[in-house]
């Protein structure tokens, strides 16, 4: 069968993973030869602290998806397993485990070893886990931000104070941690300029988030999961506010000129969870059949805009509140507002086999979301990054089947 | 033997003596974690109770619930979609693990448990965490005050710590005859003994565990000697695990178990203020996996290994329990370091793939006599 094309793909994003990825991964092996100071970071590490102290913050989360997205987290996957793993752990942790126990022919050279670790609570168990195997490994310290967590599912302007409390003592012992290990007091006015540019750089990637509400969309879910690399991993930096300005005029571009991420645009979707970096074809697939992912349920959680005058408490609110951290009720909450917003017709829960945070409550959300709103989703038992636990051609006919039911629905 | 048959009844009887309770005007309030201070539940005059599963499959939950997750949090689940949980005042929660924690709130959509809570539990026992603790501890007693109806004065909370110390050391106790070779009670009595003392009311029970140590030495019907085990894991909440290891040919005479030592190991210091008592001790115990101080639980497993005399050790998380499954490979090489056999096994509540199981344990205990 001939496919159309129908994908209308954007300037912007095209080389991502040579333009910004690799050199990325290169800075970082060429700081540690300089002698300056690596940290291993852990989703809902709060990064700007890292930037305001000269910190190069590395992300295996990142590096696993990297892996996956060049096909070699399956060797790596398999080489933790060797070590006495579960394979049912996290193939993320399976995956740069494996890049350290066998480090052969890695993407990007691997990551650059550790001169300590943070890990954060607001993600997952498996973080904690997975990093403590790695700070023994490297015999490195770590630290743990101990976050509490959103039991009532509440958001950014609503949290308890005693939480707020705990959090901002956190952020203090994670700083003397981090002081004690480069023998260097972090600088507060340095503090202050890292703020204001997280929040140029959330105001941009915001802003661009808000022109995917437009009808046709604009950008995907392939170019977004790419393009939040630099929300993660570069808030507070201005590469980061150079690269959004230029995904903005794209975007923006593309809105006055009313042309979409895809021609034809039939159905708009919401992707929760991870993608599946060993096929992010998929998202082609869907795109064949006239469906767009309109928004990841990932995308805006960690957008916020941070109070200069009040560094520690803006980002206990941005961070305690992430669904990852909450009650399923926030998840429902946040997932009724993006359906609004964005103007769904259906959404995609991608389970994740070795993750109980994002698997765990997935039918209670399909239904209240059906029950509200009268969208259905589709939950799909799946892997981000090891492929033995995606059954690719029932993944595809579940899409298919969903899809068609959609456009029945029409 | 008369008297140890009485901790099986009480696993068996565990829906009705929490009935029993609540039809003389008490409350029962349901736990999930051994981070949850029952002292606290004590001291309001309710009876906690640990939520456990059963052999009975997980057909309501399934509904709910992923593949991918903790089958002994599922089972609890089906369980309580059974009714059986229906009595409960209280369900206590904890956010102590992934599986459990997200449960919780499925738990709460589909149970209706008359009200729920979780608390807050930090991973670390350092800095700010413990203040933490100890507000969040404050903020239970004062919802279980309001919930129940009933004051928890100081008094009454060192009044519970007291009763909750000695049954730890009556348990303590009653673990020392596992020392002997062959063992005094075997791996299943233990375990019985230990899960049933969360069933029923700490006061009978520290009265049979007394008449038991009276007792048991005299007991004709004596374990035989047989390969001496230590069983690491988290919560086996049913008797099935260690049935099958013993049937096997070994004696478990020592556990790394949240269902077992390390849910009495450690004592509650008697002090002025009982409410930091409780933050240190459930701070301080030995940790379970999800925490900061991993390594201790290590230790404990160290030390047990070589105070029981153990000749091997079988790792048996519960299958998807990640904390526990990523210690596994640093605690089985250290444990290797040591000297000991190390067999690592993931076990499924519905108790599926027992042949194959028993097939493992035989090859290592026939390993182990060589």
């Amino acid at each position: 069968m001939s496919e159309k094309k129908i994908e209308n793909p954007l300037q912007t994003m095209r080389g991502f993973y040579r333009k910004h990825v690799e050199p990325f991964y290169e800075e970082a092996h060429r700081a540690k030869k300089e002698g300056k100071p690596v940290a291993w970071v852990a989703s809902t590490t709060p990064i700007e602290i890292l930037h305001a102290m000269d910190i190069i913050a590395v992300w295996p989360e990142n590096y696993a998806s990297v892996c996956a997205a060049l096909q070699t987290s399956l060797k790596l996957c398999q080489a933790a397993e060797r070590k006495g793993f579960s394979k049912d752990l996290c193939s993320y942790a399976k995956c740069v485990l494996g890049s350290i126990y066998e480090p052969v022919s890695l993407p990007a050279g691997g990551l650059p070893e550790p001169d300590f670790l943070i890990a954060a609570t607001g993600a997952c168990d498996t973080h904690l886990k997975w990093f403590q195997v790695v700070s023994r490994i490297y015999r490195k310290p770590l630290f743990l931000l101990d976050m509490p967590y959103n039991v009532t599912g509440v958001d950014g302007d609503n949290l308890e104070k005693t939480w707020i409390e705990h959090y901002k003592k956190q952020i203090t012992e994670m700083i003397e941690f981090i002081e004690k290990q480069t023998g260097k007091e972090m600088d507060k006015n340095r503090l202050k300029k890292v703020v204001e540019l997280s929040n140029k750089c959330n105001d941009l990637w915001t802003e661009i988030m808000n022109y995917r509400k437009e009808t046709p969309c604009p950008m995907g879910a392939r170019e977004a999961f790419s393009a939040i690399l630099f929300m993660l991993s570069f808030a507070g930096t201005k590469r980061a506010i150079q690269f959004y300005e230029e995904l903005r005029d794209e975007v923006k571009g593309r809105v006055k000129e009313g042309k979409g991420i895809i021609e034809n645009e039939k159905y708009r979707l919401l992707w929760d969870n991870l993608p599946l970096w060993y096929n992010l074809g998929l998202f082609s697939y869907l795109r064949q059949m006239g469906a767009v992912v309109a928004v990841e349920a990932f995308s805006l959680v960690w957008a916020g805009k941070m109070d200069p005058s009040k560094p520690f408490e803006s980002l206990a609110r941005k961070h305690i509140p992430n669904y990852s951290n909450s009650s399923i009720d926030r998840k429902i909450e946040w997932f009724t507002w993006l359906s609004k917003e964005y103007k769904l017709n259906g959404l995609i829960l991608a389970g994740n086999w070795g993750c109980r945070m994002m698997s765990i409550g997935e039918i209670d959300v399909r239904d209240a979301i059906q029950e509200r709103l009268g969208i259905p989703s589709l939950v799909l038992d799946v892997d981000a990054a090891d492929p033995r636990n995606s059954d690719m051609e029932r993944v595809k006919a579940n899409l298919r089947a969903f899809v068609e039911m959609l456009g029945k629905k029409k | 033997m008369k008297i140890i048959n009485k901790f099986r009844e009480i696993i068996s009887n565990k829906h009705e003596i929490a009935r029993n309770w609540k039809k003389q005007g008490k409350p029962v309030i349901g736990w999930t974690c051994t981070y949850t201070p029952e002292e606290i539940i004590h001291a309001a005059g309710a009876l906690p109770v640990r939520i456990t599963g059963d052999l009975e499959g997980t057909k309501y939950a399934d509904a709910y619930l992923p593949t991918n997750m903790c089958s002994f949090a599922k089972s609890c689940m089906d369980v309580a979609l059974r009714k059986k949980y229906d009595y409960l005042d209280g369900f206590i929660a904890s956010n102590t693990c992934d599986n459990y924690g997200k449960m919780y709130d499925v738990w709460r959509y589909h149970v209706k448990t008359r009200f729920n809570h979780m608390i807050n539990t930090p991973h670390k026992n350092t800095g700010s965490s413990r203040e933490f603790f100890y507000i969040e501890l404050k903020n239970f007693k004062d919802l279980l005050e309001k919930r129940l109806g009933k004051k928890i004065s100081g008094e009454k909370l060192k009044s519970s710590i007291r009763v909750y110390n000695e049954n730890r050391r009556l348990l303590r106790k009653t673990y020392e005859l596992r020392k002997k070779n062959p063992p005094v009670i075997t791996g299943r009595e233990t375990l019985e003994i230990v899960l049933s003392s969360t069933f029923t009311s700490k006061e009978e029970h520290n009265l049979i565990l007394k008449q038991l140590l009276d007792e048991i030495e005299e007991r004709s019907d004596l374990p035989e000697e047989k390969v001496r085990l230590l069983v690491s894991g988290g919560e086996i909440d049913i008797v099935e695990p260690i049935k099958i290891i013993e049937e096997c040919g070994a004696n478990v005479v020592a556990d790394d178990l949240c269902t077992g030592s390390r849910y009495f190991w450690n004592i509650v210091e008697e002090s002025n203020d009982p409410l930091k008592a409780l933050t240190d001790r459930y701070l301080d115990q030995i940790p379970c996996p999800f925490t900061y101080q991993y390594q201790e639980r290590f230790r404990h497993v160290m030390d047990m290994a070589k105070t029981f005399d153990v000749e091997g050790v079988i790792l048996f998380p519960i299958k998807f329990c990640d904390t526990y499954l990523f210690d596994s490979p640093q605690l089985t090489e250290e444990l290797k370091n040591q000297g000991y056999p190390v067999l690592n096994l993931e076990w499924e509540h519905s108790m599926t793939g027992v042949a194959g199981l028993k097939t493992r344990i035989e090859a290592f205990l026939e390993m182990i006599r060589g």
